[in-house]
């Protein structure tokens, strides 16, 4: 997976973790920080995990979309000076697969 | 943001005006076998490009710290700074549990 500058991605990932880290920019106060497995349509893992902001409070190897506008996660953190980036904007309810490739 | 470790410094002679007196670090990304290993793990490289990172906030050789990449990396800067990576936090704890993976479907 890429990450190339100026594009934005919407992922589907898992939840597999979470970080901790007392030194960090201001605007992450108060935030959890949660690694994000990118994974394909099968569940398997694409690419290196993503920290993603996380305002719903996601659990543990659910599946969840990320999203990489920086925009939006500088309004939701409330900081215009923010590198916030990639933020977990909806949890998944019920995998769909409908392709059968 | 993704996590990397530091495995080393960057000092320049010459910058931007906008960048003097800038620390950098050099930043191996962690791969998937790196997160399982843990902060404690003895040090691995994974096989993600290095990259060089702007740092604020004091990283140093061996953390493990978060690093933004792309456009959102400039925009703490009031002016406009040629910055395309930016330490943004330093990891003190993490957590991870990766799920069992479903076999992949035969095709």
């Amino acid at each position: 997976m890429d990450t190339i500058n100026g594009r934005c991605f919407m992922l589907l990932a898992r939840i597999e973790g979470s970080v901790i880290a007392v030194r960090k920019h201001p605007s992450f106060e108060g935030w959890r920080l949660m690694i994000c497995q990118p994974i394909d349509a099968h569940g398997q893992p694409e690419g290196v995990p993503q920290i993603a902001l996380d305002p719903w409070g996601a659990g543990m190897h659910q599946r969840v979309i990320i999203s990489s506008d920086g925009a939006a996660a500088r309004v939701a953190v409330g900081d215009e000076n923010s590198p916030a980036r990639w933020m977990i904007i909806g949890i998944v309810d019920e995998p769909e697969l409908t392709l059968n490739t | 943001m993704r996590l990397g470790r530091v495995i080393g410094r960057v000092t320049l002679s010459q910058a931007v005006p906008s960048l003097t007196g800038a620390r950098w670090l050099i930043v191996n990304p962690l791969g998937r076998e790196q997160y399982r290993q843990g902060l404690e793990a003895d040090i691995t490289l994974s096989k993600e490009p290095s990259l060089v990172a702007y740092d604020a906030l004091g990283g140093g050789v061996g953390q493990v710290i978060g690093f933004v990449e792309g456009r959102e990396a400039a925009v703490p800067f009031p002016q406009p700074t040629p910055i395309d990576a930016i330490c943004a936090a330093l990891v003190d704890k993490m957590f991870y549990h990766p799920a069992e993976t479903p076999e992949a479907p035969k095709v």
